[in-house]
């Protein structure tokens, strides 16, 4: 029995595929298999083999009871990239204090499943080019936060997609793994010279209350080391960002 | 139908999560089951229980190892665990079956990892001076024990990748080598000595037969040992099962082969180079000379390194997942934070699998009487833990309500059939001191039976536990929050 059970040739298991994943997405988290066979009407060994195909491939998962079923995070990324983000007056004002305080550019970033999007640039000390941080997620503190927050960060961002930016990007994955371990260490994620030559950031979560990464404060400035001094006041200012964006 | 709840961290929590990727573990399986180290050992005893069945043994064996596969498959393609096969029993059976099972994996885990440290020795030392040397055998026993421990402690990438280097390179290094022996063809023996014919063309009995059939599966004992890197596989519920069925699958073809060829070799070869207890070194020897011998040498120690190195992380694995539930003690699921190594567990047993083989060496034994012996007692915990962990298959799926017939029959008939080898084992072998290897094996399982009785007295909650997996989080699911 192969377990490449899907190729180009097999439209129709491709589209029985497409259907499992469908009815548990309607169904709702906790789904059995026999009510998803019963709801695409495909026969049960056929309904089995194709939800334990989408398990292993991680756009479902099963429940720890074992019986039922829910969407997985990879599902997620088919939906497509970070939400559209609409930000509160509130959140803007919290993001205007941090900036009046400090002499460096203060950003907001906010994620989605396995992307980032910068919503807020600093108006004065802007960030030189946000789409090399939303593209490069290796390089930037930002995107670390991200990759580090992944059961899997190969998933969201291959190692093929490890482009060498400076002289002092993690092109290879034992560096990017080692600096993840760092990140999800100590909860924050800093990188110097690793996007620009010349460019330090520190990026400090904003956590929902599930512990999920909703958006990360990130402060940038033109020096050769991370803003370590303005940690403090990047993470209160993420703090008071979380009821806002959460 | 409300979602169960999710919990935000997993009950196997500190291992490195996701770090390998297929080939590597395939190779923990590849490793363990030692197509190389099986080729220089078992198919001459094979020859000498069922003669002229030998090939269809091992053919036989691989059938059956296959269809255990299959069922082992079953449980690997649902649940990503640290306990391997024991896990799957757990939850399959219930716990006590599970304890049970999950015992005399660790019995069979250990003795492999022993018999792989002597195999180790004793091919390296051949290698490095022939002759013999019991002393040096057990020192090196003791030093491929320790270099297993400290590669398994730095991590289990480092050391998927290790066993999948050595292993390649040993197993290569056999295939060309029966090759080039296969195509020189064989001298016969001169004069009336008598040649392994005798014994080659020789019609079994029926007990004879069965007999083949059980050693030819101790060629395939460790197929499963990859379930145990359900939280460190990247892709657990996909890697793994595949590992799990390609290994006995691809090796029972090498197996196959390598027999077959071995076959040919000793039907021409004098009698005492098969009745030697290790007659491919014999066969090397007597017809080729130059390198070829020290080449056989060298990539058995390789896959001997290899299997040590497999065993172990497999047999520590089985403990770290008993201490989390509790039902050993809780220290062994204690994990070292930098490596992600279960280094509780690792150190209560590298001194066991250090020592065992040197005293039983240093005491007199002859090294491939320790090799064989431990090799027996493992086949006898993994035929125990296959006959279960078979049987165990389709009450899982009936219990989460995805059986099928096909997965029923399956499973009835691998489990029955892995009994009947093990009481064939148990009661029918002069095979390298069978009986008393029974009996061994049958006293290695009583602590772990008494722990079974204990905790159901006094600890049930404890023992309701054993099984655990790495259940998904709240962060693996999308939207599962209310």
């Amino acid at each position: 029995m192969s377990d490449r059970g899907l190729t180009g040739r097999q439209p129709g298991a491709v589209q029985n595929a497409l259907a499992v994943l469908e009815a548990v997405s309607h169904a709702g988290a906790g789904v059995s298999a026999r009510e998803v066979g019963e709801l695409v009407g495909l026969p049960p060994a056929t309904t089995y083999r194709l939800l334990n195909l989408l398990v292993g491939e991680e756009y479902l998962v099963r429940m720890p009871d074992l019986r039922g079923f829910a969407l997985g995070r990879k599902a997620a990324g088919l939906a497509g990239g970070a939400p559209e983000p609409r930000l509160s007056r509130a959140a803007k004002e919290e993001l205007g204090r941090l900036r009046g305080a400090l002499r460096v550019g203060v950003h907001l970033v906010v994620f989605g499943p396995t992307s980032l999007h910068c919503a807020d640039v600093d108006p004065e000390l802007p960030l030189r080019d946000p789409y090399l941080l939303e593209r490069h997620l290796h390089a930037g503190a930002a995107g670390r936060l991200l990759l580090a927050d992944q059961p899997d960060w190969r998933e969201v961002h291959p190692p093929s997609r490890l482009v060498r930016l400076t002289a002092e990007t993690p092109v290879r994955p034992h560096q990017l793994q080692a600096r993840l371990d760092e990140t999800a260490e100590r909860g924050w994620a800093a990188q110097a010279g690793e996007v620009h030559d010349d460019v330090a950031c520190l990026a400090a979560p904003v956590r929902g209350a599930d512990g999920a990464l909703v958006g990360a404060v990130l402060l940038t400035g033109p020096r050769q080391r991370p803003p370590l001094e303005h940690l403090p006041a990047a993470r209160g200012c993420a703090a008071a960002l979380e009821p806002l964006l959460a | 139908m409300p979602a169960p709840a999710l919990s935000a961290t997993s009950p196997v929590e500190g291992l490195r999560r996701r770090r390998l990727g297929f080939l590597e573990v395939l190779a923990q399986s590849v490793a363990v089951l030692a197509p190389t180290a099986a080729l220089v050992t078992v198919p001459a005893l094979v020859v000498a229980a069922g003669g002229s069945l030998a090939v269809p043994a091992f053919a036989g064996a691989a059938l059956l190892v296959v269809l255990v596969a299959w069922c082992v498959r079953h449980a690997a393609r649902r649940m990503a665990a640290v306990g391997g096969v024991y896990s799957y029993c757990a939850r399959g059976l219930g716990p006590v079956p599970g304890v049970v099972c999950g015992w005399a994996l660790v019995v069979a885990y250990a003795a492999l990892a022993v018999s792989s440290c002597t195999g180790a020795a004793l091919y390296a030392v051949a290698l490095l001076a022939p002759g013999h040397h019991p002393a040096a055998v057990a020192l090196g026993a003791v030093l491929v024990a320790a270099g297993a421990g400290l590669v398994t402690a730095r991590g289990v990438q480092l050391s998927a990748r290790l066993v999948l280097a050595l292993e390649a390179v040993s197993l290569t290094l056999v295939l060309v080598l029966l090759g080039a022996l296969v195509l020189r063809g064989g001298t016969p023996a001169e004069g009336a000595r008598p040649t392994g014919a005798v014994l080659v063309d020789a019609v079994p009995s029926p007990g004879g037969a069965a007999l083949a059939v059980l050693l030819a599966v101790t060629a395939f004992v460790g197929f499963e040992s990859s379930s145990v890197l359900g939280v460190e596989s990247r892709r657990p519920l996909l890697y793994v099962p595949r590992a799990v069925l390609w290994t006995p699958a691809v090796g029972g073809v090498v197996l196959l082969l390598g027999a077959s060829a071995q076959v040919v070799l000793l039907r021409e070869a004098p009698l005492e180079v098969l009745l030697s207890g290790a007659p491919l070194d014999g066969l090397v020897r007597a017809e080729a000379g130059g390198p070829l011998p020290a080449l056989l040498d060298a990539a058995a120690a390789a896959a001997f390194v290899a299997c040590a190195g497999g065993s172990v992380t497999a047999l520590v694995r089985v403990l770290f997942s008993m201490g989390r539930e509790g039902v050993l003690p809780r220290t062994l699921g204690e994990v070292r934070e930098s490596t992600g190594t279960p280094v509780r567990a690792l150190l209560v047993t590298l001194p066991l699998v250090a020592l065992v083989p040197a005293v039983a060496l240093l005491a007199g034994a002859a090294p491939r009487a320790v090799l064989s012996g431990a090799v027996t007692v493992a086949a006898f915990g993994s035929l125990l833990a296959y006959a279960l962990v078979s049987a165990s298959a389709p009450v899982l799926l009936h219990r989460i309500g995805e059986l099928t017939p096909a997965a029923l029959l399956g499973g009835v008939v691998a489990s029955a059939s892995c009994t009947a080898l093990l009481v064939v084992a148990a009661v029918a072998g002069p095979w390298a001191g069978g009986q008393s290897l029974a009996l061994v094996f049958a006293a290695l399982m009583v602590p772990g039976l008494l722990r079974v009785v204990w905790l159901r007295r006094r600890h049930p909650e404890r023992l309701a536990r054993a099984g655990v997996y790495d259940e998904p989080t709240r962060r693996s699911v999308l939207r599962a929050e209310p």
